[in-house]
């Protein structure tokens, strides 16, 4: 008797652990400002939902797309919620990694910026949406506007306008380099060229899904790119986007060919910035053709083999609310990603910038939507640094790379 | 009853099955791997013989990360065991605050590279860091420590020794410390100066330990992955890159398991060339010796 009473007392113990064992969200997500938006926004979901425990990796860009590849290839079910760069998002949709949120309810409204919400399906623009887009990131560009006014240089209309800009500012002015870029190799350096080489009429990746590099017009871009390097900071092939900010917040530098929004929401903070209000930001010039701004939005997505995708698919759409997207944009200086958030008279008052953010960000342009983006990236960006360093001509490393880079469309 | 021979094959079974499994299975894997065209978790692969190899031996970036990993191997090593075998010769003796001084000298090798990678970071920072403005106040101008393709590998090379040549000046210490005394009182009774015990006693009894130090140290080194990810990421360009760092890229990023199995078999037999080298000459030494 004393024997069954213990049984049915450990029995009930175990059931009542069970009972209260709580509901779990694992969020797989960016660092640095990206991740004070997500803890700010766990932080206020937990609230209105008591009982539910959330875990939050925050990870560098690099390792978050190493992780999550991993974790859908081995379909281990590790999260919930996944945050993605949009290009690495053609090979999670293309390869079924991801849930279908049409499915799952809710649906994507049409105040999500019409460019990041095309990327947010597969196939783009016209099948099911996969993901929703957080981040409103679209690569700008920003110049110094007293330094541009001092020595007599207009805006600039075109990047042979930039070059001779970065010429004249950095011979006259102590101290302050004409421009500055992302040197580092991989992604970062191939973002700070893509501009370059889109406004010079080139592609590395065709219409036609074939490699492209092998053109007068890429050559041109490239020759370019490089020139501005005489007119750089010493060490710019290990500048990545900390240096690239320090240098315009510290004023440093007259011009940041690449600028990404979420990197400086203080730039008009004296607490933060020696230059405050100076900074003029516009879309990327054009050469041959107009501006072509690049997208860079970063998506929130449910993974097929998630263990709460009801819970995910609901925090999402919390994550990406109108009221949301506007207390992360004033708190954190997250970018949003709907139209009428970038229309409130406060976050515009707070930024100045957003009226031109905007307009850049209706007509960005995405990266190639390839599932090999990943490979053909690294591939450009270790020619493109192996240009840039010198140990290559620009003709040579274009070739190797249209070479190399024809070889990985074929895996 | 089983005899003798069979006991000793029952105890060793466990350790050969877990040697098979953790070790062997691995290796023969990533051989079959390396003849097939396969990504990673997706289904299928592809039989391309020798391709992989081809392709590989082809890369100008496979080249450099080979040639990078010697050049890193060999520049470390003997750096590393020629500091670590100065400082064991002049703690070899006892002088006031010796107890502390060892520690002090060892402390770099308990630090987490991690934690290593983040100071010499900030050390090496152009404008702002330690050693450039050592150089500034001696009316010197900066270096590009992690920007210069020609310096730095050599700045990774001056990381490594700082945090891993204690290693070897323990080995090295301990080497020095197992010689009986008599050897040494022997020597100065028949009037050897101290540059004649150093060079025919002391050295040549170190010898065993020297090629120890040396061995554990090369193959350390040719595993060099971490300082490269977090220091230079392999560049500037490729010229820090090693093969680890290659490997991990083709296996890690682009999940190319084929050609990633390919680029670690060479690795294996490189280093396994490296360590066949040190092993025959202990072994020789110790058959010549006995």
């Amino acid at each position: 008797m004393k024997r069954l009473a213990t049984a049915m007392l450990a029995g009930a113990v175990l059931f009542s652990t069970a009972s209260t064992q709580a509901e779990t969200l694992v969020i797989a997500g960016r660092d640095g400002s990206y991740g004070e938006a997500l803890k700010l926004a766990v932080e206020m979901y937990e609230a209105k939902n008591p009982g539910l425990e959330t875990e939050r990796l925050e990870l560098p860009g690099g390792g978050l797309l190493e992780k999550v590849t991993i974790a859908m290839r081995e379909k281990a079910g590790a999260y919930d919620v996944i945050m993605l760069d949009d290009p690495w998002a053609v090979e999670f949709m293309a390869n079924g990694w991801l849930a279908d949120l049409d499915k799952l309810g809710g649906g994507v409204d049409e105040d999500f910026v019409k460019p990041a919400r095309d990327v947010s399906r597969y196939p783009v623009g016209s099948g099911p949406f996969y993901a929703v887009p957080f981040v409103g990131n679209v690569e700008l560009f920003a110049y110094r506007k007293d330094l541009f006014e001092k020595h007599g240089l207009e805006r600039p209309q075109s990047w042979t306008d930039v070059l001779e800009a970065a010429r004249t500012i950095n011979k006259a002015e102590d101290g302050v380099s004409g421009a500055v870029f992302r040197g580092k190799k991989a992604n970062p350096i191939v973002t700070g060229f893509l501009p370059i080489l889109w406004a010079h009429g080139a592609r590395v990746v065709g219409t036609d899904g074939k490699a492209h590099l092998d053109s007068d017009a890429a050559l041109e871009a490239l020759e370019l790119f490089l020139a501005l390097r005489d007119y750089a900071p010493k060490g710019i092939e290990t500048y990545n986007s900390t240096e690239v900010r320090d240098a315009l917040m510290q004023g440093t530098t007259a011009m940041t060919i690449e600028l990404w929004p979420s990197w400086a929401p203080s730039l008009d903070d004296p607490a933060k910035s020696k230059v405050p209000g100076k900074i003029e930001i516009m879309a990327a010039p054009g050469q041959v053709q107009g501006p072509a701004p690049m997208l860079g939005s970063w998506l929130l997505a449910v993974p097929a083999g998630a263990k709460n995708p009801e819970r995910a698919r609901d925090f999402i759409d919390f994550l990406t609310s109108p009221e949301m997207q506007k207390t992360l944009a004033l708190e954190v200086g997250i970018p949003p990603t709907r139209a009428s958030v970038y229309k409130d008279a406060e976050v515009i008052d707070r930024y100045r910038w957003y009226p031109a953010q905007v307009e850049a960000l209706q007509n960005a342009q995405p990266r190639p939507r390839i599932t090999q983006w990943s490979r053909v990236e690294a591939i450009l960006g270790d020619y493109l640094q192996l240009a840039l360093i010198g140990e290559m001509t620009p003709e040579d490393a274009l070739e190797e790379a249209n070479g190399k880079i024809a070889r990985a469309l074929t895996r | 009853m089983p005899g003798p021979r069979y006991t000793s094959l029952l105890l060793l079974a466990p350790a050969i099955a877990l040697f098979a499994l953790l070790t062997l299975y691995p290796l023969g894997r990533g051989l079959l791997l390396s003849f097939f065209v396969t990504d990673y978790g997706l289904e299928g692969a592809l039989f391309v013989g020798s391709e992989n190899y081809r392709e590989l031996l082809g890369d100008r970036f496979f080249r450099r990360a080979t040639w990078n990993t010697v050049v890193f191997t060999l520049l470390a090593t003997v750096s590393e065991v020629g500091l670590g075998l100065m400082l064991a010769l002049m703690m070899n003796r006892s002088f006031p605050g010796r107890r502390f001084v060892i520690p002090a000298l060892v402390a770099p090798f308990v630090l987490s590279t991690m934690v290593v990678t983040a100071i010499w970071s900030a050390w090496f920072h152009y404008d702002f860091g330690f050693l450039n403005n050592l150089l500034r106040a001696a009316a010197l101008p900066p270096v590009e420590w992690l920007s210069d393709p020609d310096l730095a590998m050599l700045s990774l090379v001056l990381v490594d020794l700082w945090q891993t040549a204690p290693f070897a000046f323990l080995i090295l210490l301990a080497g020095l410390q197992a010689v009986p005394p008599e050897v040494y009182e022997a020597a100065r009774i028949d009037g050897a100066s101290p540059r004649q015990i150093l060079l025919t006693i002391t050295l040549p009894l170190l010898t065993p330990h020297i090629l120890l130090a040396a061995l554990l140290r090369c193959i350390d080194s040719f595993k060099i992955f971490d300082k490269v990810y977090a220091l230079t990421g392999g560049g500037p360009g490729n010229a820090t890159e090693t093969l680890s760092m290659y490997v991990y890229r083709l296996g890690f990023r682009f999940f190319d398991v084929g050609l990633a199995s390919a680029a670690a078999v060479i690795m294996v037999v490189i280093a396994g060339l490296l360590a066949a080298i040190y092993v025959l000459k202990i072994i020789g030494g110790q058959s010549h010796v006995g």
